[in-house]
């Protein structure tokens, strides 16, 4: 079989909506790293300190005072994060195993503009708190992109992060 | 249909798959990412266990021993070398690593006039290279994972599936698959839609990674030819029957700019090439 390319007639030229695809809920994305675990909410408010400490020591930024962390019943810990890329917003959830290794990596929601107003806070809130839960229905709107690596640094910046917080503040509890 | 995505392969690995009931298609899909962390854990540069940095530090002295998924990748790589004039080749790792596109490692600067021409397979998954020398297999190990995760999924039992490395992708199932290509003169926001079926499309370009250093433009797109790197604006997609193909075969049509190379056909593939503008004068787009 030959390789084809359906491109369509008249050569369109789409001007995209800034891309956004919402993978995984909450608890969609406990079940993928801890299939079959219990999980409760521990959320902590870092102090100044801590937050100063965190940073220096992981060499990254933290966006957010509040850490969202559920203990896992059979040992370790669930914790979500964001984090911030030029162009991108990326909420994903870290896994810890007891001993504090990392289990699993998911991303939990993904959005891009091409403007700069992902740094405003005000943008920003209009995710949180929004209503997970609809990843499983078939999108067929959401359409695959072909092109140039996006880098996951951030994201790979952000579990340095948070694995510095688990060293400081969760571990051995 | 259940979509997932994990940073993997240096980028965001996207999953989409249908077939079954949730809890059985969201297994396959951690089966797949497993097989997508274990090419990561063989073929990256970065990681200092994998096969490419133990064969960066020691294959210049002795013939080591690699991964047979390892060995298939770089049979690959060689194989297009040769096919493509040395247009592909996975030994620009030190020009890489000079332009600040991979990190420094200990010995890895001195191969910069050595290509894959000196790369040699041995019998028993064993590699030598003939004279000190560095690879990185960042332009075809990517698609190769894509092509295995498709794989395992298969293996679960999965009819529909796309998986997305960054941009490099393969769809599996009897239905169209809408993709959008990015324009480069306006990466984010303009596309153009094509429409795959039962194979893969990779792209190529710069407008992410290309950065400007001393009033010039940076890009990790090397010319083996010359060593050093191209700054064209152009965006080469590639359709083929296989991801590892499409991945490197951007490569020989974006070095040679030729939407008809002959290697193309010899691999039952098939390009795109979408010329570049630069976008209202910003210079580290270009």
């Amino acid at each position: 079989m030959r390789a084809e390319l359906l491109i369509p007639a008249g050569f369109i030229v789409l001007v995209a909506p800034a891309r956004a695809v919402t993978y995984l809920s909450v608890e969609q994305a406990q079940q993928a790293i801890f299939p079959g675990a219990k999980f409760t909410p521990d959320f902590r408010k870092l102090t100044d300190a801590e937050v100063a400490r965190i940073e220096k020591e992981s060499d990254t930024t933290a966006y957010s005072r509040e850490v969202k962390c559920w203990k896992v019943d059979a040992g370790g810990w669930f914790i979500v994060d964001e984090v911030i890329g030029k162009h991108e917003f990326i909420t994903y959830a870290v896994g810890l195993d007891a001993g504090g290794a990392v289990q699993g990596i998911e991303i939990m929601d993904y959005r891009e503009t091409h403007g700069g107003e992902i740094r405003q806070p005000s943008w920003r809130a209009q995710f949180h708190g929004r209503k997970h839960g609809e990843a499983l229905k078939l999108e067929d709107d959401i359409q695959n992109i072909s092109g140039a690596t996006l880098s996951c640094k951030h994201v790979t910046d952000g579990v340095r992060r948070l694995l510095t917080f688990y060293d400081l503040v969760l571990k051995g509890r | 249909m259940l979509i997932r995505a994990r940073p993997l392969l240096g980028t965001l690995v996207e999953i989409r798959a249908a077939g079954g009931n949730a809890a059985s298609v969201s297994r396959a899909i951690t089966a797949a990412f497993d097989v997508i962390a274990e090419v990561h854990r063989l073929m990256s540069f970065h990681e200092p266990d994998s096969d490419v940095s133990r064969l960066n530090r020691l294959a210049h002295r002795e013939a080591v021993q690699v991964d047979a998924q390892t060995w298939e990748v770089l049979a690959c790589a060689l194989e297009l070398s040769r096919g493509s004039g040395g247009l592909f080749d996975c030994a620009i790792a030190p020009r890489l690593v000079r332009l600040g596109y991979l990190p420094r490692t200990p010995g890895v600067e001195s191969g910069v006039d050595a290509s894959s021409a000196h790369i040699e397979l041995l019998a028993g998954h064993r590699v030598r290279f003939l004279k000190p020398l560095a690879i990185d297999l960042g332009g075809i190990a990517k698609g190769y994972a894509v092509d295995q995760a498709i794989r395992r999924l298969q293996n679960h039992g999965i009819g529909t599936a796309c998986v997305n490395a960054g941009g490099d992708l393969r769809v599996l199932g009897d239905r169209n698959w809408p993709v959008l290509i990015r324009l480069p003169a306006a990466p984010r926001r303009a596309f153009l839609p094509v429409t795959i079926r039962q194979q893969a499309l990779a792209t190529t370009a710069h407008y992410f990674t290309a950065r400007v250093e001393n009033d010039r433009v940076v890009t990790p797109l090397i010319d083996p030819r010359t060593g050093r790197c191209r700054t064209e604006n152009h965006n080469v997609s590639v359709a083929a029957p296989s991801c590892m193909l499409a991945d490197a075969l951007t490569k020989v049509v974006w070095l040679s700019g030729d939407a008809w190379h002959p290697l193309l056909a010899r691999h039952r593939a098939r390009a795109i090439v979408l010329p570049g503008e630069r976008e209202g004068g910003c210079a580290g787009a270009a």
